[in-house]
């Protein structure tokens, strides 16, 4: 017994900490319980899009930053990089097309340099300088086109004056194009970007488990507590899900299919995929899915294989550093890269033929 | 050269009660069970009763002892059952110091019993799903497994009191120390 | 028994429901359709029973079908339909959306086949 304390009062002192001792232990018994490592579920929407959060086992201010910051930030891109509304983009077009060059802040230098870099690695088949050719087919407004596809000449000539991300000069701060045909259109880009950036805004919040998929374009990190990420990869040619792949630590999961943005004329569906090359929709693949750590660079990749079709995707993935591909072609055959094919788990049947592609 | 170990009366009562906590375990594992992970836990029985005759001391051996012997036995040692058995044991054991120190009259055999049973299932429970099922879905079976932990506590705790009752009565192997004992 | 004793057994009886409530809880078998309007939740429903119901946006109102476990926009005041042209949403994590009518339909469960999906 310690000094000075009469053994009574000792005693009571004793007793009352073994008390709350009990009562603790009760406590955290019954909050261990009912615990239960939070899957926290939020839908956004902004860039013109539906953005469905998914984090795991963080705390609701880390959330709420995220959140709060994931919003601001993606309606902030979405004003800036707008294809056909009033924008800092449509700004530079209209600078293009008078021949003058453009004044872009750091951010858009890094874009844009980024943007060429991955479209001269395609060798131009993701080609975000077709934006003429794009809103020709009727596909810079929210609603689908009607139809009819545009003349035949039309678009023979626009295919013909050749833009090219390789027009573009890069100063300091200014950009300036060397063909007055080029309008920029990020729209296979912008969103990977968009991804990324969400991603790095849930790391500053201290959030290490996380998926940001923005209208089924997704990074995810980190896990699902003991288990990966599980993600399920959508039918292309049809209702329900095709197959599924396991993410941990940081990937993007990207897909392009012609079912996306379409219309159909006279029997014939047109989609808003154009090759470059032709000014038509491109022809051969009904969706690639591709899998590479950054979300901007898997969404160019999707669209330049989409673009490359059945016969030419191995080479462009080998050119643009894209080891996981699966690419479903119009006769629903998958072609994959032997990395994918490790990978994918095909759900109830599996397709009649799996073409694994030599690994780039 | 010869080893010999010096063995006191308490080391022998340690052994015959854990030889009996074993045989119980033993002879559990081998009924069919409707629900894996499921059992009535009827070893916590001799635990419960030791905590109550001997002290918290002596049924933290026993209770051990019957976990790692018992798995060797059964050929389940370091596999998931025993670390299942292992996790839930301790966290037991820690519920019942922490309980057998209480102040008043202290708690009875079922009262010790459903604490048991609960927090065994509990830290099963969480083993499970930190190590071997991390599904959201295993959360779908937690309160069906806390009713069979409370129905299995207050069994326990009805026998092991029915035990106590007998052993008072021939007032067999009761420690002087035990009053003593924490 | 002691005092703690009846303590103890009450308080473990009266835990159950608690757990009952907080682990299947509105958790009905099987997945459950959340229905957003402008991101915020304004309705939840279990798929297991067949039931049509309509959601007002600032466009219109937006026609919701639910059946045998599965839902899909079966209308919306939208121009070009890609709610509906998405079909029948089944598994948890996946999502439609009308966007013009800020409308989005999520399908959520406790027992998640997937995280999230890609299309």
């Amino acid at each position: 017994m310690t000094t000075g304390t009469s053994p009574m009062t000792a005693n009571r002192i004793t007793q009352a900490f073994r008390c709350a001792v009990t009562l603790l232990a009760a406590a955290l018994i019954v909050t261990a319980c009912s615990h239960r490592p939070h899957e926290h579920h939020e839908q956004l929407v902004v860039f013109g899009t539906l953005v469905d959060i998914t984090i795991f086992d963080a705390d609701d201010k880390s959330i709420a930053r995220a959140s709060a910051g994931i919003t601001a930030d993606l309606n902030r891109l979405h004003r800036t990089w707008h294809a056909w509304e009033t924008s800092t983009l449509t700004a530079i077009n209209d600078r293009f097309a008078h021949g003058e060059g453009a004044i872009v802040d750091a951010e858009g230098m890094r874009i844009l340099r980024r943007a060429q870099e991955l479209s001269i690695a395609s060798g131009g088949l993701f080609n975000p300088a077709v934006g003429k050719l794009i809103g020709l087919w009727g596909f810079h407004q929210d609603d689908a086109p009607k139809g009819p596809p545009p003349p035949a000449e039309v678009v023979a000539e626009l295919v013909a004056k050749n833009p090219q991300m390789s027009d573009l000069t890069f100063s300091d701060t200014a950009v300036t194009s060397g063909n007055p045909d080029v309008q920029l259109d990020l729209g296979a880009f912008a969103k990977g970007y968009a991804v990324d950036r969400a991603i790095g805004i849930v790391r500053a919040a201290g959030i290490e488990n996380a998926i940001v998929n923005a209208g089924g374009d997704l990074r995810a990190i980190g896990r699902h507590g003991g288990r990966p990420w599980r993600i399920g990869i959508r039918n292309p040619g049809g209702p329900g899900i095709l197959a599924s792949v396991e993410v941990t630590g940081d990937e993007s999961v990207f897909t392009s299919g012609n079912y996306e943005r379409y219309f159909d004329y006279e029997g014939t569906r047109y989609h808003h995929i154009i090759d470059p090359r032709s000014g038509y929709p491109a022809d051969g693949a009904t969706s690639v899915t591709v899998i590479h750590t950054n979300g901007a660079t898997a969404d160019a990749a999707a669209t330049a294989l989409l673009v490359a079709g059945p016969e030419h995707w191995a080479n462009v993935a080998r050119q643009m550093g894209i080891e996981n591909v699966m690419l479903v072609d119009k006769g629903n055959n998958i072609h994959m890269t032997l990395k994918m094919a490790q990978r994918v788990q095909f759900e109830g049947e599996a397709p009649s033929v799996v073409i694994v592609a030599d690994p780039p | 050269m010869q080893l010999t170990l010096q063995t006191t009366r308490e080391d022998h009562r340690i052994a015959w009660l854990a030889a009996l906590a074993i045989t119980i375990h033993i002879a559990e594992s081998a009924l069919p069970s409707p629900i894996p992970g499921i059992k009535p836990g009827l070893a916590n029985i001799v635990t419960i009763i030791v905590l109550m005759q001997f002290g918290w001391t002596t049924a933290v051996w026993v209770a051990l002892l019957r976990v790692v012997v018992g798995s060797l036995l059964v050929g389940t040692f370091l596999t998931p059952t025993f670390m299942l058995s292992l996790g839930g044991a301790v966290a037991s054991l820690a519920v019942l110091g922490i309980a057998s120190r209480l102040p008043g009259r202290g708690v009875g055999p079922v009262g010790y019993c459903v604490l048991a049973a609960m927090t065994h299932i509990a830290a099963q429970f969480w083993i499970a799903y930190w190590l071997f099922i991390p599904h959201d879905a295993l959360f779908h079976l937690l309160p069906v497994l806390m009713t069979a932990a409370v129905i299995a506590g207050l069994v326990t705790g009805v026998i092991a009191r029915a035990v106590l009752d007998r052993l008072s009565d021939t007032d067999y192997g009761r420690h002087p120390a035990a009053a003593a004992a924490d | 028994m002691t005092r703690a004793d009846w303590v103890i057994v009450i308080s473990a009886v009266a835990l159950l429901p608690f757990l009952y409530a907080l682990y299947w809880g509105n958790a009905a078998p099987g997945d459950r359709v959340l229905v957003l309007v402008n991101g915020k939740q304004v309705l939840a429903a279990s798929l297991a029973t067949d039931t049509e119901f309509t959601v007002d946006g600032p466009l219109g109102t937006s026609h919701i079908k639910v059946h045998g476990g599965q839902v899909r926009f079966t209308d919306s005041p939208c121009a070009n339909k890609l709610c509906v042209h998405t079909g029948w949403l089944q598994h948890g994590g996946e999502f439609a959306a009308c966007l013009p009518n800020r409308v989005s339909l999520v399908v959520s469960g406790l027992n998640n086949r997937y995280d999230t999906i890609n299309f």
